[in-house]
């Protein structure tokens, strides 16, 4: 044991009492994300990030094989057997959102504090000179970063399993002479959107809530009836922007399930301000929290 | 007032409930530079007070300053201050090493100043041998030893310790301590917790007695004891197998105002003013004469508090 005492070092300036400094905060913020992409992608928390992404890969599979059995030109009336696929392909990948995407997003961006509080490790977090905004901005992003890898790749793999049964002639048909990469990057930002929207919702709710179901089941539903609320409740839910992004709208696929489509130019930026919102509801949420890990 | 504001932490009047449960009440304090010794049996409120003045809770009435501060100001706050909490957890799956460096990382040090910080405090413990090693595998001792590292790694100047001497061996004790006042020579301020008087006042420059979320008692360690043991004579009742040997050696003492032996001859009660002089007495008596010791309780219970936290309840041999 030395009996020297340390002086901390010059590049940890004492963080100025009014302004930010920018720099120190970017430095903490790669110091949190150092810390949690380690455990959004390699721990078991990660487990269920990839099985949800990836499990319904082989029903896709399967499905598409048998869809190239079945489905004939005419019976479709399009243009190309390949895009006979993207009608379903839309409808499923609603499905896809509804469940895997959204089902991840609840354990990856519920866990950030629930398992924290639950493992009574998040007081070493709180006991950094780090603005609770700043831990909240940090542990999003890097869920944000390992789902979005996760979930973009996934659905890629999707689309594709779908064309290939078609062959590689018609794929490339599709994808470059057709509306083909279009769509495919129409469903890349849905993905990401998805993970952007819901990943933000859930890491409010982890920072409320003990219990995971209720608040879930109940979001749950509120996103499935979404559609048949007034329009100003329409716009509290995520579902409502990833919709009018979709380049085929599901109604007219299976389900009805679009009303009123807006325009990706308004959704977009709407769902990133929904997003903000919330996310400065958790920073507030985040800043008058009290850790007792309930009760000793 | 203003000038020592920005060197102590300072409660007025502040009151914490965890809903209906007392965690501490209407305590006004100041803690100045130097080592206090937070002192009070368990559920007295040390850890409430100090995860008050570290903003890890909110005072439901009251105000808390810190160096000048408020504590909702971790940015501020935690460049000065550490904090060793009693919680006994870690993230999971990392080693010494990876704990501190990424914490420091945190706090926004780069790659190189976190790593020269690290081992500088996991020297400081004596725990450089066992740095990358998985602390999931640490004993008890070990695990508090690199809290500690953790809670100083980054220099603070106020240290917040929150029974640091819990479930240390008296080899790691000895050293911890020695690292304790290293840090108070250096110019650090600290705050340590114990159920145990005995452990602290001996390195305490002052002491705060707790007792049921109330401050009962504060200022110089010899102050405080003779407060309150004046109004508070501690009535021992001892069984054993000499019970006039131990009485003629114990009445020795001018602290020990009286013993009475049992009429079947297997113990003795005695009353003293100086329970940490008695208790080291008997530990002394004990072992030279041989006795054995059924029991050592206190007989009054009015005064159980008291005994607990001036000689701890953990039944250590004093
Ligand atoms: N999270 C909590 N919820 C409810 N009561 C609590 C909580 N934490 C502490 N308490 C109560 O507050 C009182 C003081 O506890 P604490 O500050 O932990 O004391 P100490 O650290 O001195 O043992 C005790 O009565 C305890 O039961
Ligand atoms: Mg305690």
């Amino acid at each position: 044991m030395s009996a020297a005492v340390t002086e901390p070092p010059a590049s940890l300036a004492e963080d100025s009492p009014r302004g930010i400094d920018w720099s120190l905060v970017l430095r903490q913020i790669t110091g949190i994300m150092r810390l949690e992409l380690r455990r959004n992608l390699f721990s078991r928390r990660a487990f269920a990030l990839y099985f949800l992404a990836f499990s319904p890969l082989p029903f896709f599979m399967l499905w598409a094989i048998m869809a190239r059995r079945e489905i004939t030109y005419h019976e479709f009336d399009i243009e190309g057997p390949a895009q006979a696929v993207a009608g379903p392909f839309t409808f499923t990948f609603v499905l896809y959102v509804g469940s895997m995407l959204f089902l991840s997003a609840l354990i990856t961006f519920m866990s950030l504090y629930r398992t924290e509080i639950l493992e009574r490790s998040l007081h070493y977090y709180y006991l950094t000179p780090v603005r609770r905004w700043v831990l909240v901005v940090g542990k999003y992003c890097s869920a944000l970063i390992a789902s979005c890898t996760v979930f973009a790749v996934a659905t890629a793999a999707l689309f594709f399993l779908t064309c290939i049964p078609w062959g590689f002639g018609e794929m490339n048909r599709y994808l470059f002479s057709g509306p083909g990469l279009g769509n495919l990057v129409a469903y890349l930002g849905i993905a990401v959107l998805g993970c952007v929207g819901y990943g933000a919702v859930f890491l409010l709710v982890g920072l409320f809530f003990r219990n995971a179901i209720a608040p879930a089941a109940l979001i749950w539903g509120w996103e499935a009836i979404n559609f048949l609320l007034p329009p100003l409740l329409q716009k509290i839910s995520v579902i409502h922007y990833l919709k009018a992004l979709f380049p085929i709208p599901p109604s007219e696929t299976f389900v009805a399930v679009i009303t009123n489509p807006t325009s990706p130019w308004i959704s977009v930026p709407g769902l990133l301000i929904f997003t903000a919102l919330v996310l400065a509801f958790a920073g507030w949420r985040a800043r008058h929290m009290e850790i007792s890990y309930g009760g000793e | 007032m203003a000038v020592e504001e920005k060197n102590a932490i300072v409660f007025d009047n502040v009151s914490k409930f965890y809903g209906e449960v007392l965690g501490i009440n209407r305590v006004t304090l100041t803690f100045e530079p130097g080592i206090t010794g937070l002192v009070g049996p368990n559920g007295s409120g040390k850890t409430t007070l100090m995860n008050l003045m570290t903003g890890l809770l909110h005072p439901t009435q009251g105000e808390i300053r810190v160096l000048g501060e408020s504590p909702d100001h971790p940015e501020r706050l935690f460049s000065r201050l550490g904090y060793c909490t009693q919680f006994d957890s870690f993230p999971a799956g990392m080693n010494g090493y990876q704990f501190i460096y990424s914490f420091l990382r945190v706090h926004g040090f780069t790659a190189s100043e976190a790593k020269k910080l690290s081992w500088q405090a996991l020297e400081r413990v004596g725990l450089e041998g066992a740095a990358k090693r998985r602390v999931a595998g640490y004993s008890k001792g070990m695990r508090q030893r690199v809290r500690l590292a953790q809670a100083i790694s980054h220099g603070p100047r106020v240290l917040v310790l929150d029974e640091p001497l819990n479930g240390l061996d008296p080899m790691a004790r000895a050293e911890v301590i020695e690292v304790f006042q290293a840090l108070a020579e250096a110019g650090c301020h600290l705050i340590i917790s114990s159920h145990i008087l005995h452990e602290v006042d001996m390195i305490s420059d002052r002491v705060v007695l707790l007792s049921s979320g109330y401050v009962v008692a504060e200022g110089e360690i010899g102050g405080v004891r003779s407060e309150t043991m004046e109004e508070h004579p501690i009535q021992v009742l001892i069984r054993c197998d000499k019970p006039s040997l131990v009485a003629s050696r114990l009445f020795e003492q001018d602290h020990v105002v009286e013993a009475t032996l049992h009429d079947d001859h297997g113990g003795l009660e005695v009353r003293t003013r100086d329970a940490d002089r008695f208790y080291t007495l008997l530990g002394e008596v004990v072992l030279a004469e041989e006795v054995k010791i059924e029991t050592v309780t206190v007989a009054d219970a009015d005064v159980r508090a008291v005994y607990e936290y001036l000689i701890g309840n953990e039944g250590e041999g004093r």
